[in-house]
């Protein structure tokens, strides 16, 4: 019989050990559909400091929007501000074909919906040839954004890591997300979004592997507080948790923190 | 940390569309609330009548019922008249507008909420602001508490709490970027009331929240469980 740690047992103790909570989908700036009260960089690091989140990916919202390079450059701009604080996901607009960058970012986001261009359209394949990793919006029954999408994707590009944000949005489709990503190694299960709880997240884990699921909150467009607290409230055990929380998207980037202070000017 | 902890909105019974915990007692221990408003699930996707039957036969101090109320006319109603509802002794009734097909605003619900006197706890994705803003108008007095409010309406329930001062407001799902604080900051922390909708809707993350609200204890208090108990 062995007594030892299984591989994800001790994934999960090194994970533990390191605990970074890294949060994989962050945005700055404001959105026209509603009010944000704070939507600032400065808001955002006062709430990781109060309830201890190491570092956020963020893209700014005006990129996601109508100028990805101009809201990039913000985000950017941002980082620098904050030094190891911020990870900066570039926006890519296959419309206006953003200029991409291996420097200073953690990879690239995608809005399939907001660009209404479908996540396996050939209008992506500069990003896929960068090779960064990719953060996505997902939405179930999205004609743009459905999880199957990602798992066409996932294969065609079984080299870039792609985190479907929001695991599809829609709690009828959390289950079905989870199981796409089986054969998919390079698929992650992204878990903020006002549909999502702490019961759901521990479901994903159970059908997709503790590995495959990573912490976002979507702070600023959503509380931080509650994103985070979804993850540290949520009937895990401690290992999947330092999974979760930032051993895996630590696994996913290399040593984000480092990686962002390293890329400084 | 507030010193106690009351879920405003929360669940018993089973839902049709997912396998969730019917028993909300597990939770509310595993995540440290101490008491919950209960309505039965029953009530909401089944039977009303059938719903409140097994939530007033609930014997747990724990759990305060929040039975459903169907305002109509004799045949339509859910009990048949409001002085049923009074025999129940509950401090706090659900309006479904939506789910149950009747007019908030109109001559028998406005009737019967007359009669009643109590509070009530309405779902905002059952109604609108206008709607209850109208009614607010026209019941003056009447203690509404609005459910999920959202994240996304924060300007028109704003809007609502500015014009209809017996209106309080449920947390859970004000979910934006310090959304409570600045609900607080223009309403005050006795218009806020701690909920979460669960086990459909999440309650990890607003728990988290009400533990790390930007707030002076004494509001926190508040939202924790004492303006739910000015409210009712």
């Amino acid at each position: 019989m062995t007594t030892g740690p299984t591989g994800h047992e001790a994934a999960g103790a090194a994970a533990a050990q390191a605990a970074p909570v890294l949060d994989a989908h962050g945005h700055i700036g404001t959105w026209p559909d509603f009010l944000i009260p704070d939507p600032t960089a400065e808001g955002l690091v006062a709430t990781m400091d109060a309830i201890g989140v190491t570092a956020m990916g963020v893209s700014h919202l005006l990129a996601v929007g109508p100028d990805a390079e101009t809201g990039n450059r913000l985000a950017m701009e941002a980082a620098r501000r904050f030094p190891g604080r911020f990870g900066v996901w570039q926006v890519y607009n296959p419309h206006h074909r953003t200029p991409l960058t291996r420097e200073g970012v953690w990879g690239v986001k995608l809005h399939p919906d907001v660009h209404r261009c479908p996540l396996d359209d050939p209008r992506y394949e500069p990003v896929w040839r960068l090779g960064l990793p990719v953060l996505a919006h997902g939405q179930t029954d999205s004609p743009w954004s459905d999880p199957a999408r990602f798992a066409a994707v996932a294969a065609r590009h079984p080299d870039v890591p792609l985190l479907m944000g929001h695991t599809g949005l829609w709690p009828y489709g959390f289950d079905r997300a989870a199981r796409l990503t089986a054969g998919h190694p390079n698929l992650y299960l992204e878990v903020c979004g006002s549909r999502m709880t702490g019961r759901w997240i521990a479901r994903l884990v159970a059908t997709a592997g503790a590995e495959r699921v990573v912490f976002g909150s979507d702070a600023c467009f959503l509380d931080l507080r509650i994103g985070y607290g979804r993850v540290a409230l949520a009937p895990l055990s401690a290992a999947d948790r330092a999974l979760v929380q930032g051993g895996n998207l630590a696994r996913v980037l290399g040593d984000p923190v480092s990686r962002v202070r390293r890329d400084l000017p | 940390m507030p010193k106690f902890v009351i879920d405003a909105h929360r669940l018993i019974g089973p839902v049709p569309f997912d396998d969730l915990p019917a028993d909300p007692r597990a939770e509310m221990d595993r995540l440290g609330i101490d008491r919950a408003c209960v309505t039965h699930a029953l009530s909401l996707y089944s039977d009303p009548q059938a719903g409140n039957d097994a939530l007033l036969r609930l014997d747990d101090p724990r759990l305060v019922p929040v039975p459903v109320v169907v305002p109509g006319v004799p045949g339509a109603s859910a009990p048949a008249a409001p002085a049923e509802v009074l025999q129940w002794g509950v401090r706090l009734v659900r309006l479904c507008p939506e789910r149950h097909r009747f007019d908030l605003t109109g001559p028998m619900a406005l009737r019967w909420l007359a009669e009643l006197g109590l509070p009530v706890a309405i779902d905002l994705d059952e109604t609108s602001p206008a709607a209850l803003r109208t009614l607010a108008a026209r019941l003056p007095g009447l203690r509404v508490l609005v459910l999920n409010p959202g994240y996304r309406g924060l300007r028109a329930l704003a809007e609502l709490m500015a014009e209809a001062p017996d209106v309080w407001v449920e947390i859970g799902t004000v979910n934006t970027q310090r959304g409570v604080e600045w609900l607080a900051g223009r309403f005050g922390a006795g218009r806020l009331v701690f909920g979460t909708g669960a086990p459909v809707a999440d309650d990890c993350g607003p728990r988290f929240l009400l533990d790390h609200l930007d707030l002076e204890p004494a509001d926190v208090d508040l939202i924790a469980a004492g303006s739910l108990g000015r409210l009712l």
